[in-house]
């Protein structure tokens, strides 16, 4: 069997291991039965495992990097992403409950890469090959897939604050939950101004049993992650400017595809300060988070397919 | 009849629009606008990059292209409004940036101040140590100095007050700094820079003076419109190809000379491997044919040299398979006559691809042939860009290959017969007894030319350092927290009772891993004992 095939192969077998782990997820999500838990980790993980199988045959199949076309972009990218949930998510924060969808969002990248940009192991332009690429590249996809997650919770985030507000109002004769954040934050020191790091919503849900994590939580792991991609992002867009200046003899030149990594990197930095500014913590940020997801795909996706620029070569 | 308006004092105005500036809130608008008109220079054609496009859609929607062009929405990075908000946002991070730094050269100048009541802390315990309370004291001083904290003794010598984390406001502030340097980096670099292109055949030396770009020299708003004078020989082009046409590499070996014509240095221009020299970036930017072409008439020399040949891709894109064109024009003859060709580097995938149907790529010089034709009548256009042929009649069109000479009025080669031709290529030979040719047409030679890019931005160095700090300071912010943790000794009957309490203004969920850690170090260095854990375990409960 060729690399090439077997890279195909290890492609497909990872985006259904993917779909078995998320329904295994929501079932976990909707019953609390521990065996779908532990099934979904383990398919999770045999998922991942031939996801990197699948990068490593690709990169054998065409002698460099495999990350050098949309294609190899999008399958880079949900590898990342569902690793980031395992290690980070399940492993250090221990939550439990939200992996189907991040591992939906992962099946979402990898069936528009097989539908839309598949194209067999080649060569790439001379202009491409420089060491400058290969790190721009790397970090603008960790970031993205960093980014991603940290949307994916903060949609989560604003479903969660919906429910809690509901059930808030149902359940009016126990006490309220209590909040973090803001002006009611009970371990905080009288001088203290809530900064970007606090987390806001309630800590505990009222019905902890049932549904997602608590939107305090949830907020927290949507901003480590947002927090955690940002200076990554941030230094894929530098590295990619000395590449640029290397090749082209220009650090930026509003191309379309500079033009929207740095529109995503401002409106991030918008969200950094949402969370610090008073007025706007909470689901205001959280909408300006939501502007953010929009402002990557187009960066990742639209800009490639419906805008001509200098990163065309990158189809 | 005064407004409410009118009763500010220009003083309380200005102190107002200060006000307004310096709030995140404006930064936060700011910051949005500047991604919305950034988009919509993404959406619409930009005459920077494309101005093909733009001409386009003028004539496609004449009423919205118009106000489009009016409004600068078609130079959005170029226009008023966008330098606007960008000024705007300068002045606005300069606003908020004095006083957080000044606030911050404070809180650094200060020693962290004493607490009273550290039970009311939200992290704290209580224990009995072995020593003295002085002893004690100074013990977790030493503790906490060698855990990085700032530390100051209570007047009493029984207490410690402690704090770490001022990397957070010194990171976020360098970030801040940073990015304001960025700007303006940025702002004088291209503004006092210049870009453009040289076409310089091998064996020729082009010289950096606004009258020898491409036609697309780019100059900043504030530039000087001083060149350097420095100037580049071509000693060599070379290009590889892989079989399918895909390009491997292109470099130009080049000499560097200074403004007097001197040469200083050797140098090979690369893809991805620029040249620096006298303050100029010369990048490797594009490449192509440059045949030698003579004509003679009259018994003179009409025209010798180069003949800057360009490739066009055809619909299919495919440029190494399309013949290079180029123009030789001999105004000063009457009539006026202009000679086009058509350049075919590579005769035989020339010859494969009118086989086979399929454009070939032609990447290697394989017997290489020129078409010509003659044109007669008046030259509308000097330039060596393009031929306008509406005044002018075809005279003759015939081949010349590499060493022959031809009669170009008859199209019938006068020398060099020799040298491969390919199979199904017609050759007229003049007739022997012919009058001597009034014009003749020679193809010595086939050289290649590259194209440079060429540009200057002085403040390049500026910009990285500042994207560097940008860097440095956003991580330092980010992922450090601000923490503070007090002391206190007591002397009670039983012996010396140890409290410590703290809490952190950010990542309060590495504190509640960290503060554990820390007081079981003060423990271990004061020798507190086993029992007292446990009731620091039930206080901490
Ligand atoms: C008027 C202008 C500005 C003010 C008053 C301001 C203020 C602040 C403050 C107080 C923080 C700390 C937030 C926290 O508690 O974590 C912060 C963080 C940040 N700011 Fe600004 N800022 C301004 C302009 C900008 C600009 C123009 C950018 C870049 C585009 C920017 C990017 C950031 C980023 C990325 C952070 C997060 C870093 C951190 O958490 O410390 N800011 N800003």
């Amino acid at each position: 069997m060729t690399a090439a095939r077997l890279s195909s192969d290890l492609f497909n077998a990872a985006l259904f291991a993917y779909i078995a782990a998320m329904v295994l997820s929501f079932a976990y999500l909707a019953f609390r039965k521990r065996p779908f838990h532990v099934a979904a980790l383990t398919v999770g993980w045999i998922g991942v495992s031939a996801n990197i199988g699948s990068i490593v045959a690709r990169g054998v199949a065409a002698h460099r990097t495999p990350w050098g076309n949309m294609y190899e972009f999008s399958s880079l990218l949900a590898c990342l992403v569902v690793l980031a949930y395992l290690v980070l998510v399940e492993g250090r924060y221990k939550v439990q409950t939200v992996g189907g969808f991040v591992f939906a969002f992962a099946i979402f990248t990898m069936a528009l890469a097989t539908s839309f940009f598949y194209v067999g192991p080649t060569d790439l332009l001379p202009a491409l090959n420089s060491y400058w690429r290969q790190i721009h590249v790397t970090s603008m996809i960790v970031a993205t897939s960093l980014l991603a997650t940290g949307c994916v919770f903060t949609i989560l985030y604003l479903v969660k604050v919906r429910s809690e507000r509901r059930e808030v109002s149902v359940l009016r004769s126990q006490d309220p939950p209590p909040i973090l954040g803001g002006s009611v934050d009970a371990d905080a020191p009288p001088d203290y101004v809530p900064g970007a790091d606090e987390p806001v919503g309630a800590a505990t849900s009222p019905a902890p049993r049932r549904g997602l994590p608590p939107s305090a939580t949830l907020d927290r792991l949507a901003y480590r992650f947002i927090q955690f991609g940002f200076p990554i992002w941030t230094f894929g867009v530098m590295c990619g400017a000395i590449w640029a200046q290397q090749t082209w003899g220009r650090y930026w030149g509003w191309d379309p595809k500079e033009t929207w990594s740095f529109i995503t990197w401002v409106i991030f930095a918008c969200y950094l300060h949402a969370r610090a500014t008073a007025g706007w913590r909470g689901t205001k940020a959280a909408g300006i988070a939501l502007v953010g997801f929009v402002s990557l795909f187009v960066t990742y996706y639209a800009v490639n397919l419906w805008i001509a620029g200098l990163h065309t070569y990158a189809k | 009849m005064s407004s409410p308006a009118s009763r500010y004092t220009l003083r309380q105005s200005v102190a107002l629009v200060w006000r307004t500036l310096r709030s995140m809130r404006t930064a936060l608008v700011l910051l949005g606008l500047l991604a919305l008109a950034s988009a919509v220079g993404s959406l619409l054609p930009q005459i920077p990059n494309s101005p093909e496009r733009v001409g386009a859609y003028l004539v496609d929607h004449p009423f919205w292209g118009q106000l489009f062009l009016r409004g600068g929405f078609f130079d959005v990075f170029g226009s008023w409004w966008f330098s606007l908000v960008t000024a705007l946002l300068f002045v606005s991070l300069v606003a908020c940036l004095i006083p957080r730094s000044r606030a911050m050269l404070r809180a650094i100048r200060q020693r962290p101040v004493q607490a009273k009541e550290l039970e009311a802390l939200p992290h704290h315990v209580a224990f009995e140590v072995a020593v003295p309370p002085e002893v004690a004291v100074e013990r977790a001083q030493r503790v906490l100095r060698r855990r990085m904290y700032r530390v100051a003794a209570a007047p009493d010598g029984r207490g410690v007050a402690a704090e770490k984390g001022v990397l957070r406001e010194t990171g976020s502030l360098t970030f801040h700094w940073a990015f304001l340097l960025l700007l303006i980096a940025v702002v004088i670099g291209k503004g006092t820079g210049y870009t453009g292109h040289a076409t310089i055949v091998e064996g020729q030396t082009w010289t950096d003076a606004a009258f020898n770009y491409d036609g697309d020299l780019r100059t900043g708003r504030f530039s000087s419109g001083q060149h350097t004078g420095a100037g580049i020989h071509l000693i060599d082009f070379e290009d590889r190809f892989r079989t399918s046409g895909i390009p491997m590499d292109f470099a130009s070996e080049v000499e560097l000379l200074d403004a007097n014509g001197n040469p200083v240095r050797r140098d090979e221009v690369r893809i991805n491997h620029p040249v620096g020299f006298d303050g100029l970036r010369i990048f490797q930017y594009g490449f192509g044919w440059a045949p030698i072409v003579v004509v003679r008439g009259g018994g003179a020399t009409l025209s010798d040299g180069p003949v800057v040949m360009v490739q066009d891709a055809g619909a299919d894109g495919n440029q190494l398979a399309a013949p290079g064109e180029g123009f030789v024009k001999l105004p000063t003859l009457r009539p006026q006559y202009a000679i086009s060709l058509e350049l075919i580097p590579d005769s035989t995938a020339f010859i494969q691809s009118l086989i086979s149907g399929v454009p070939q790529p032609m990447t290697q010089v394989r017997a290489p042939f020129m078409r010509y034709t003659l044109w007669q009548g008046r030259i509308l256009d000097p330039s060596l860009n393009g031929l306008d042929t509406r005044l002018m009649h075809k005279v003759s069109t015939g081949i010349v290959g590499r060493g022959w000479t031809v009669d170009v009025e008859h199209g019938c080669v006068v020398s060099g017969t020799s040298g491969a031709l390919p199979k199904g290529l017609a050759r007229t030979v003049c007739p022997a007894g012919a009058p001597a040719p009034a014009l003749t047409l020679s193809f010595p030679e086939l050289r290649q030319y590259t194209r440079l890019q060429v540009s200057k931005d002085p403040t390049v160095p500026f910009v990285l350092g500042a994207a560097i700090l940008i860097l440095l300071g956003l991580v330092a912010a980010m992922y450090s927290s601000r923490r503070k943790v007090w002391v206190r000794a007591e002397a009670r009957e039983e012996g010396t009772v140890l409290q410590v309490g703290g809490y952190a203004l950010q990542r309060k969920d590495r504190f509640e891993e960290e503060f554990p850690k820390l007081v079981a170090d003060l423990r271990a260095a004061t020798g507190g004992g086993r029992r007292e854990r446990e009731r620091e375990e039930a206080a901490a409960r």
